[in-house]
C-alpha cells in the first residue's frame, strides 16, 4: 500500500490557546448580544438595588408610613408616588428587591445542588435507586409547590431562611427531573461508555463528564426557576407567610397594591415591572449561558 | 511460542430481558499472545461487541450477566476482581476504541483534556505533565499540536477517531480491543487509520483484538482470525489458515460473498438467510438452518470445537466424518 501522508497542514496562523471551559464560555458569552444586553441589566439591576443601604434608610425612607401622603401620584420628590400608608414606591422597589432576588436566587442555588445530586444518582444508576428517589419525590410533586411552600413555612416560622429553605424543597422535585431526563440522555451516549472503558469512576463520570454537558441545557432552566421562585415568594407573601411588613418585598407590594388597582395604577404597576425587566435579564443571560455553555455553538 | 497476554475460556455472557434469555456468548474461547492481533470476525448481532465488552467489565448488569468462564490476563482471572480494581486495569492495561469516533468524545471538552485525563487518571502526574505527555499522543497520531485545545466538533471523522486512538494509548496499554474501528469511516480514512494503528501497535508492542465484519481489514493487519457466528467462535486459526484454508461452511459463505475483482459474475453467492435470533437459538449446530451440507444429525447434536491442522480449530461434522460431505466446497 501507498504510503498515505498524514500530517495535516497547521490551520493556519492562530495557534489556540489553553483557556477553560468557563473562559471559552465567557468568550462566547461576550459575542451574543442579547446576553450582553441581559448582562448589562441584570447588573444594573443589581448594583442599583443591592447599593441602596448607601442612599436610603431603612427607617424613614423604606417603613415609615405617612398617612398625609397617601396613594399619591408620581411626582417630584417621590418618583413613583407613594402607596397606601404614604410610604416611598421607588424606595420600598430598591429595598425589596434585594430581599426578592436575594431570596430567589439563594433559594434556586440551594435547590440547585440537591437537585443536581438527587438527579444526577438517580439518573445514573437506574433500577432501584432511581425508583427510590423518584418515588420519594413524586410524593412532593403530588403536592403543589406552592402548597408545600406554604406547608413548610407555616411549621417552621416565616423567617428568611426558611423562607428560601421552603422554596428550595418546593423546587427541588422538579429541579431533579430536569437533571435527570438529560443525565439519562446524556449516559446513553457513547462518549460516556468510553470514558468508562477508560477506568474512569462513577464519580469522575457523573461530575466531570455527564453534568458539564447537562449544564448547558439546563441552566437557562434554572435562570428561569429564579424567576418563578421570586413570584413564588410574592404569593407566600401574599397569604402573610412571605416576607413580613413592614419590610417591603415585590410580591408583597404587588398584592397590597391589588385592592387600589383601579384608582391608582402606580402601586402595582411599578414593583411589576421591576418583577418583569428582572426576569427578562435573567431570562436572556440564561439563554445566552446556555448557548455559550455550548461549544459546538462556536462560530 | 510467545506469551500468552490474554486467554478467555468458555465465556458465557446472557442478557435477561422480559422477552426472554438473550444468549450473546456462547462458551467462547480465544487466545491472545503478546504483541500478537486477533480479528473477530462476523456478522451483526454475533456477539463480538459484547464478548469484547465482556473482557472490558463493561456488559451492562441488568440486564447482562457473565454467567461462566474465564478471562485470565497473565495468570490473573479478572473476573473475579472487584469493581475497583478492574476499573485500574481499564484503560491501563486494556483499552477499547469504540466504533464510532463521531460520538466517542466528550463534546465538551477539547481533545487534549480528554486525553491529559486518561493520563492524569493512571500515571500519578501532575496537570502540566499530563497535558505534555496528551499533546506528545497527539503528535503520535499526527494531530498538529497547535490542534490540541480544539473541541471534537472541530476536527474531522478520520481525526477523532486518531484522538480515540491517542486516549486509548494514551497509558501504553497491553490489550488494545478495536471494535469496528474504521466501518463509521470513509475508504480513504479507513486505510490511513489501519495504517496508523498497524504502526503503533508494532512500535508499542501492544496486542490487539480487532473486531470487524470487513474481511479486507482483517487480511491487512491481523495475525490470527476467529470466525463468530450466533454468540460462538466457528472457526479460528492463522491469517492463512482461514484466508487459504477455510473450513466451516460460514467461513466459506463469507468469502464467498465478497465480490472478486478479476471475475466477471452475475451474482455474488451470498449466504441465504438470516442470522438467529438470540434469544431462540437453534439445538444442535448453530448454524444448520443456512448450511448447505446440514444434515438431521447437525440439528440435534453440537459438533465438537476441535484442531484439525496445528493451530486452525473449526465446529463442524463435515470434519468429524460424520456427515456424507467429506468436504466443504471452497469458495471461488
Amino acid at each position: 500500500m501507498a504510503q498515505i501522508d498524514l500530517t495535516l497542514a497547521p490551520t493556519g496562523k492562530k495557534k489556540s490557546k489553553k483557556r477553560s471551559l468557563w473562559a471559552d464560555a465567557w468568550l462566547r458569552l461576550r459575542k451574543n448580544k442579547s446576553a450582553v444586553a441581559g448582562m448589562i441589566m441584570l447588573a444594573t439591576i443589581l448594583i442599583v438595588i443591592y447599593s441602596s443601604p448607601l442612599y436610603l434608610d431603612y427607617d424613614n425612607d423604606v417603613i415609615k408610613p405617612d398617612l398625609t401622603q397617601t396613594l399619591q401620584f408620581p411626582a417630584k420628590g417621590k418618583l413613583l408616588g407613594t402607596d397606601e400608608l404614604g410610604r416611598d414606591v421607588l424606595a420600598r422597589i430598591l429595598w425589596g428587591g434585594r430581599i426578592s432576588i436575594g431570596i430567589g436566587v439563594l433559594a434556586m442555588m440551594l435547590s440547585s445542588i440537591i437537585g443536581c445530586t438527587l438527579g444526577a444518582i438517580s439518573g445514573y444508576y437506574g433500577g432501584k435507586t432511581d425508583g427510590i428517589i423518584m418515588r420519594s419525590l413524586d410524593v412532593f410533586m403530588a403536592i403543589p409547590s406552592l402548597l408545600l411552600m406554604i406547608t413548610l413555612v407555616s411549621i417552621m416560622k416565616p423567617t428568611i431562611t426558611n423562607l428560601i429553605i421552603a422554596l428550595a424543597i418546593g423546587s427541588v422535585p422538579s429541579v431533579s427531573r430536569m437533571v435527570r431526563a438529560q443525565v439519562l440522555y446524556i449516559k446513553g451516549q457513547e462518549f460516556v461508555e468510553a470514558i468508562r472503558a477508560q477506568g474512569a469512576s462513577d464519580f469522575r463520570i457523573i461530575v466531570m463528564h455527564i453534568l458539564p454537558n447537562a449544564i448547558s441545557p439546563l441552566i437557562s432552566q434554572f435562570v428561569m426557576e429564579i424567576a418563578g421562585l421570586i413570584l413564588a415568594i410574592s404569593g407566600l407573601s401574599f397569604i402573610g407567610l412571605g416576607v413580613q411588613p413592614p419590610d417591603p418585598e415585590w410580591g408583597a407590594m404587588l398584592s397590597s397594591g391589588r385592592e387600589h388597582i383601579r384608582d391608582v395604577w402606580h402601586v402595582t404597576a411599578f414593583p411589576g415591572i421591576a418583577l418583569v425587566l428582572t426576569v427578562v435579564a435573567l431570562t436572556l443571560v440564561g439563554d445566552g449561558l446556555r448557548d455559550a455553555l455550548d461549544p459546538r455553538m462556536k462560530r | 511460542m510467545q506469551k500468552k497476554l490474554l486467554e478467555i475460556k468458555d465465556l458465557t455472557i446472557k442478557f435477561h430481558t422480559d422477552d426472554g434469555v438473550v444468549e450473546a456468548v456462547n462458551k467462547v474461547s480465544l487466545t491472545v499472545h503478546e504483541g500478537e492481533t486477533l480479528g473477530i470476525v462476523g456478522e451483526t448481532g454475533a456477539g463480538k461487541t459484547t464478548t469484547a465488552l465482556g473482557i472490558m467489565g463493561l456488559v451492562d448488569c441488568p440486564p447482562g450477566r457473565i454467567e461462566g468462564g474465564k478471562i485470565m490476563l497473565d495468570d490473573r482471572d479478572i473476573l473475579q476482581l472487584d469493581e475497583d480494581e478492574f476499573r485500574k486495569l481499564r484503560g491501563k492495561e486494556i483499552s477499547m476504541i469504540f466504533q464510532d469516533p463521531m460520538t466517542a468524545l466528550n463534546p465538551v471538552f477539547t481533545v487534549v483534556d480528554q486525553i491529559a485525563e486518561v493520563i492524569a487518571n493512571h500515571q500519578q502526574l501532575g496537570e502540566k505533565e499530563a497535558e505534555q505527555k496528551a499533546i506528545e499522543m497527539l503528535e503520535l497520531v499526527r494531530i498538529p499540536a497547535e490542534r490540541a485545545y480544539e473541541y471534537p466538533h472541530q476536527f474531522s471523522g478520520g481525526m477523532k477517531q486518531r484522538v480515540v486512538i491517542a486516549i486509548a494509548l494514551a497509558c501504553n496499554p497491553r490489550l488494545l480491543i478495536a471494535d469496528e474501528p474504521t466501518t463509521a469511516l470513509d475508504v480513504t480514512i479507513q486505510a490511513q487509520v489501519l495504517e496508523l494503528m498497524k504502526d503503533l501497535k508494532t512500535r508499542s508492542k501492544t496486542s490487539m483484538i480487532l473486531i470487524t465484519h470487513d474481511l479486507g481489514v482483517v487480511s491487512e493487519i491481523c495475525d490470527q482470525v476467529a470466525i463468530m457466528y450466533a454468540g460462538e467462535i466457528v472457526e479460528s486459526g492463522s491469517l492463512e489458515d482461514i484466508f487459504e484454508n477455510p473450513l466451516h461452511p460460514y467461513t466459506n459463505g463469507l468469502f464467498g460473498s465478497i465480490p472478486d475483482i478479476d471475475k466477471e459474475v452475475e451474482f455474488l453467492s451470498p449466504i441465504e438467510g438470516l442470522v438467529p435470533d438470540p434469544s431462540d437459538l437453534p439445538k444442535g449446530c448453530k448454524f444448520h438452518p443456512r448450511c448447505k451440507y446440514a444434515q438431521h444429525l447437525c440439528s440435534v447434536e453440537e459438533p465438537v470445537f476441535q484442531e484439525y491442522s496445528p493451530g486452525h480449530y473449526a465446529k463442524c461434522f463435515v470434519y468429524e466424518g460424520k456427515l456424507p460431505a467429506k468436504e466443504v466446497k471452497k469458495y471461488e
